[in-house]
């Protein structure tokens, strides 16, 4: 680190040279014997400067070899000033990209979308590109907890340039309603009263009723034998009602499909920033294309870096009429249909009955399905 | 009168077991194998070369020979030589 030269000595008294250094503290290392007249040795830069009183007493000619070490480097980055800006300008970026935020990583969110937490952060100033020393982690604690009421606890850590935010969620329990609050049983759905089980409370609707959605199936409100008044119970029971689901799905007979021919044109993107600079080599050679923008990942890194190379391809397509067989779209419209359906179905629910209807017109086929199920569709609520 | 206070200073030390290069100030030589030597206590070289280091010392002088030898350091107190040893002679 401190620098040191590597230093010929010539004369004929050269013992008495090293005698004089050494007595006069002048350190010399690594001494080797080149000659009868001459020596190679290292001297520290002080130590050099000392031995030209020496080299004058005992009559002797000195010969700098080499310079090595970093005062000398330092001096010549001097003489090389594009090198030295290189050098500063290198440790400036690396400490720059290291302190920014590239990534923001949302951990153990379920019922809360990511995109709606970053979306969220976004909005508040916390997006990736930010300086991650200028984050306070506390205070997105707190965002973030007041602003999702479903959070039980949110950890905010910075992991190099990645924000990880860790979060758990409390267990929503279905609005469980504590079993002393009055409540009703109304309606969930439309459907048609088949069984109605009250273990608390008094049924107000009967078999073949039909109720819409939020009509009181079990009444909290009991009147009082002993007085004209009337008492406030939690509402307890099942209702078992029929009710329908339907879907509708229509198919055109004659279809156009756009096909991929399998010719492709290709052009680059250069993307900095916001800006992007394109390479075009030529027009589109095809009247029908489907343009697809597909991100090259310099790096090999999940990080949004603010330099992007886009790959537009253009894809020829061509139209064609296809006609179909109304079986098969019979067949498949109620295939559809029933696993559009089967989504929407309650798990806890018997299915009665299916209908299924195909309507044909001129380009058309429309398909109707219909399903009946008996279900709960009883649902607790509190009496305001 | 010289061999008389050697003498005194040699049983001092063996009595109070003091390390006698320091209470005789005699040089003190350490080898390594055969490729490196610590002269302590010396006092100044008389010659070097590659095949020839002679060390004055008060108990005479001290000749190394060898092969490739090289003075790794040189201080007022102390010399460290590297290279192949073949022989270590005190004249006196």
């Amino acid at each position: 680190m401190k620098g040191y030269v590597i230093i010929k000595v010539k004369g004929l008294t050269l013992e008495r040279f090293l005698n004089l250094a050494a007595t006069n503290d002048i350190y010399l290392w690594d001494i080797k014997r080149v000659d009868y007249t001459e020596l190679e040795m290292k001297a520290t830069i002080e130590g050099f400067r000392a031995l030209k009183e020496i080299v004058n007493k005992v009559g002797c000619r000195v010969e700098v070899v080499e310079k090595r070490g970093l005062p000398f480097l330092l001096y010549k980055i001097k003489h090389r000033k594009a090198l030295g800006v290189g050098f500063i300008l290198f440790f400036v970026i690396i400490i720059t990209l290291s302190s920014i935020i590239w990534d923001i990583k949302v951990v153990g969110n379920e019922k809360v979308k990511t995109e709606d937490i970053i979306k969220f952060l976004e909005i508040e100033g916390i997006k990736s590109g930010i300086i991650k020393y200028k984050i306070d982690k506390d205070y997105i604690k707190h965002l973030l907890l007041n602003k999702f009421e479903t959070f039980s606890f949110v950890s905010v850590e910075i992991k190099g340039t990645r924000l990880i935010i860790d979060i758990k969620e409390i267990e929503l329990i279905n609005e469980e309603i504590d079993e002393n609050t009055p409540s009703h049983i109304v309606a969930s759905k439309k459907g048609v009263i088949e069984k109605v089980i009250a273990r608390n409370g008094k049924a107000v609707v009967r078999k073949g009723d039909i109720v819409e959605k939020n009509d009181i199936l079990i009444s909290g409100l009991i009147s009082d034998e002993d007085s004209d008044g009337f008492i406030l119970v939690h509402a307890d029971g099942e209702v078992w009602a029929k009710t329908l689901y339907s879907y509708k799905i229509e198919e055109p007979i004659v279809k156009t499909i756009r096909e991929e021919t399998g010719r492709v044109f290709e052009r680059k993107e250069l993307k900095i920033g916001e800006r992007g600079i394109q390479f075009i080599k030529g027009d589109i050679p095809f009247n029908d294309y489907v343009e697809s923008i597909e991100e090259v990942n310099i790096f090999n890194l999940n990080i949004d870096l603010p330099l992007k190379i886009l790959v537009h391809q253009y894809k020829e397509v061509e139209s064609k009429e296809i006609t179909q067989d109304i079986d098969l779209i019979k067949e498949k419209n109620h295939i559809r249909a029933v696993e559009e359906l089967n989504k929407q179905l309650p798990p806890k629910a018997d299915i009665i009955s299916k209908d299924v209807k195909h309507i044909v017109n001129d380009n058309f086929v429309t398909t109707y399905v219909v399903i009946e199920v008996l279900e709960d569709i009883g649902e607790k609520r509190p009496i305001n | 009168m010289d061999k008389k206070m050697e003498n005194i200073k040699y049983n001092i030390s063996e009595a109070l077991e003091l390390p006698k290069d320091i209470v005789l100030d005699l040089p003190k030589i350490t080898i390594i194998g055969n490729i490196q030597i610590n002269i302590l206590n010396h006092k100044g070289i008389i010659e070097y070369s590659q095949e020839v280091l002679r060390v004055n010392s008060n108990i005479g002088v001290i000749k190394i020979t060898g092969n490739d030898l090289k003075l790794k350091t040189i201080l007022s107190e102390e010399i460290i030589a590297n290279g192949i040893i073949d022989k270590i002679e005190i004249i006196s």
